[in-house]
C-alpha cells in the first residue's frame, strides 16, 4: 500500500460520520417505542428546522385529529416522524398533503387505523413534483428503490403510531394486516398515460402537483397479455374485481392500476377513463345465489334485500366512479395492472402541494 | 454539547378527560330503565336482546333501544345526552373488533362520567384495545363483562346460550361497588 493511499483512507475516515455514535442513536431510537421496526433517522433540532423551513404552517398548526383516540397531530410532529422515516426536508409538503388527502377518506377517520383489516393508505402523487423530488414513475411502481416513494407512506405510518399513539396489538388490532402497508406511494405515469391525471379526477386540474390517497386492504394483479381485444382484458379485470372474499358490505370499491399498455389499449378503442369505469361498474357484482353459496347470505340478504338461497338476481358491486379511480402507474414493458381493494370509498377529492410562499 | 433527539409522540388533547369517575351502582335492578346501546355488529341485536329479555323476566326491568351511530368511534355527545335521560343503566356491544371494543369501552367510560352505571361487552380477543381505550379516556382498569370470541357466527340458540352465560356478569358490573368503594 503506497503512502499516498493511505493517506486517503484517514482523510475519509475523518469525514465519515461515527458509526457507533449514529448506531447508539438508532438503538436509542428502538428504546423509546418509535420504530415501526426498521431504524429510524434520530432526529435533531437542526434538521426539525430544515423540514419546518419548507412549509408556510406553524409548528403548531393542528393538520389532523382523531377524536376517538383524543390525540391531535400538528406540523411539528409530522416533521419530526417525516424525518425519522427517512425522508428529506424538500419532502415534507408531500408529506402534509398525503396526511390531510387520507384524513379526507371517511374510513381513517372512523376507526381504519385500529380496525382487524388492518388497512394501508395507496399515495398517488401527480404533477411536476414528481420529476422536481426523483419520485419513481416508472416500472416497479409499487417498489422498492426509491426515496421519496418509499419513505413518504413510511412517515405517514410513523405519524399514526406516533402522533396519533396508535400501536400494534393495543390500540392497533389488525388480525393479519398486509404486505407493503405504509409503503405504497405511487407517481403516476402521466407521460404513457393516455388519460388525464388522477388528481384532475380529484378536483385539481392544471398539471398542479397534488396527492390523493386513500386506505386499501390488498392488491391483486391481473396478468393479460396475450389478447388484442380490449374486452376481453375488461372481462378479466371485472373477474378479479367481482371476488367475492373482499365482499362484506353492500358496495365495495376498487383502485385500478393500469399499466400503461392497458391504458393505452382501451384508449385505443376509443374509451377514455369513464368510459372504462362505467364499464365495470355494470359487470362486476355476483348473484345472491353465488353470494349464499361462499357464506356471504348475510351480505346478499342485509346489502340487496336477497333471500338466503336460489337468489338468481345479479347485484353490482361498485357504486359510481369514485368507487373505482383509475390510475396508469408501472413500465410499458408488460400488460399486468393491479386491483387494489379500498377499504372504504376514496374521497374522490386530491390535495395540492403548497408551495412556500 | 450534542444535540438531542426529538420526541416524535403526541400527547393526549383536551378530549380526553383525566381520572373519569365510575358512577355509583344501582342498588337492584327491580324496575329499573335499562338500554341496551346495539353496535350493529353481526348477532349484537339478538345478544343484547336476550340479555335484556332475561333481565326483563328476573327484575322486572323497563327496556330501551338504540342503534350505535357509529359502531367504530364513540356515541357523539348529544346521544349520550339522551341516554342519560332516558334510562337508569345501559348495556351496550357487542366490541368484536378493533375500533368497535375501543368504542364500547370509551362509551361505556364516557356514561359512567355522567352518572350512568354501563355493563360494555366485548369478546375476549379485544380486552387490550378496550383496556387501552378505557386508560386513555381517564379510566385505567375499567371493568366490562366479556364472552368468547367469536360471536358473529354464533346460530341463534348459541347467542341465546352466550347472553345467559355473561348475566351475572352485567348485573354484577351494574349493581355491585368495586372493591375500593365498598
Amino acid at each position: 500500500m503506497t503512502a499516498a493511499n493511505t493517506e486517503g483512507a484517514a482523510d475519509v475516515a475523518a469525514a465519515a460520520p461515527d458509526p457507533d455514535e449514529a448506531q447508539r442513536a438508532i438503538e436509542y431510537c428502538y428504546e423509546q417505542g418509535w420504530s415501526d421496526g426498521l431504524p429510524l433517522v434520530p432526529v435533531s433540532k437542526p434538521l426539525l428546522e430544515a423540514f419546518l423551513a419548507t412549509t408556510d404552517k406553524d409548528a403548531d398548526e393542528i393538520i389532523g385529529s382523531l377524536e376517538q383516540v383524543g390525540r391531535d397531530v400538528n406540523v411539528y410532529l409530522a416533521a419530526i416522524n417525516a424525518a425519522m422515516a427517512g425522508c428529506k426536508p424538500e419532502y415534507f409538503p408531500v408529506v402534509l398533503a398525503a396526511f390531510e388527502a387520507l384524513l379526507r377518506d371517511r374510513a381513517a377517520r372512523g376507526g381504519g387505523f385500529q380496525s382487524t383489516s388492518g388497512p394501508s393508505p395507496l399515495i398517488v402523487v401527480n404533477g411536476p413534483v414528481r420529476k422536481e423530488l426523483g419520485f419513481n414513475t416508472a416500472g416497479g411502481a409499487f417498489g422498492p428503490g426509491f426515496r421519496p416513494n418509499a419513505t413518504i407512506p413510511r412517515a405517514i405510518g410513523l405519524l399514526v403510531r406516533n402522533g396519533f399513539g396508535i400501536h400494534p396489538h393495543v390500540l392497533e388490532q389488525a388480525t393479519q394486516g398486509l404486505p407493503g402497508r405504509w409503503q405504497v406511494c405511487i407517481a403516476e405515469n402521466e407521460e404513457e398515460s393516455p388519460w388525464e391525471p388522477l388528481a384532475e379526477n380529484g378536483g385539481v386540474a392544471g398539471g398542479v402537483s397534488a396527492v390523493s390517497a386513500t386506505l386499501t386492504r390488498t392488491m391483486e394483479f391481473v396478468d393479460n397479455r396475450h389478447t388484442p381485444n380490449h374486452e376481453d382484458v375488461l372481462r378479466d379485470l371485472a373477474d378479479t374485481i367481482s371476488r367475492i372474499g373482499s365482499q362484506i358490505f353492500p358496495l365495495s370499491s376498487v383502485a385500478l392500476v393500469l399499466c400503461p399498455e392497458h391504458a393505452q389499449m382501451f384508449a385505443s378503442a376509443g374509451m377514455s377513463k369513464q368510459d372504462v369505469q362505467n364499464w365495470l361498474l355494470e359487470r362486476c357484482g355476483r348473484t345472491g345465489a353465488e353470494l349464499s353459496s361462499m357464506g356471504k347470505a348475510e351480505v346478499n340478504r342485509k346489502s340487496f334485500r336477497g333471500e338466503y338461497e336460489g337468489d338468481e338476481t345479479f347485484h353490482k358491486f361498485l357504486a359510481g366512479p369514485t368507487s373505482i379511480p383509475v390510475i396508469v402507474a408501472g413500465a410499458k414493458n408488460a400488460a399486468i395492472s393491479m386491483v387494489v381493494r379500498i377499504f372504504g370509498e376514496w374521497s374522490g377529492t386530491s390535495v395540492p402541494i403548497a408551495e412556500k410562499k | 454539547m450534542p444535540n438531542a433527539i426529538l420526541d416524535p409522540t403526541g400527547t393526549a388533547t383536551s378530549a380526553v378527560k383525566p381520572a373519569a369517575p365510575r358512577a355509583p351502582r344501582a342498588k337492584s335492578l327491580q324496575g329499573k330503565r335499562v338500554g341496551l346501546l346495539i353496535n350493529t355488529k353481526q348477532n349484537a341485536r339478538p345478544f343484547l336482546e336476550e340479555v335484556g329479555r332475561l333481565l326483563e323476566e328476573k327484575y322486572d326491568v323497563i327496556l330501551t333501544q338504540r342503534t350505535k351511530v357509529n359502531f367504530a368511534v364513540p356515541e357523539p355527545e348529544d346521544v349520550i345526552k339522551e341516554l342519560v335521560a332516558g334510562n337508569d343503566v345501559v348495556i351496550t356491544g357487542v366490541g368484536d373488533c378493533g375500533s368497535c371494543s375501543a368504542a364500547a369501552a370509551a362509551d361505556g367510560v364516557v356514561l359512567e362520567a355522567a352518572g350512568l352505571p354501563v355493563a360494555a361487552i366485548i369478546t375476549d380477543s379485544f380486552i387490550p384495545t378496550a383496556d387501552a381505550m378505557a386508560a386513555l379516556r381517564g379510566a385505567p382498569g375499567y371493568k366490562y363483562a366479556t364472552t368468547a370470541h367469536p360471536v358473529a357466527v354464533l346460530t341463534e340458540d348459541k347467542v341465546k346460550e352466550r347472553a345467559a352465560q355473561v348475566l351475572d356478569d352485567v348485573v354484577a358490573l351494574l349493581t355491585e361497588p368495586a372493591k375500593d368503594e365498598a
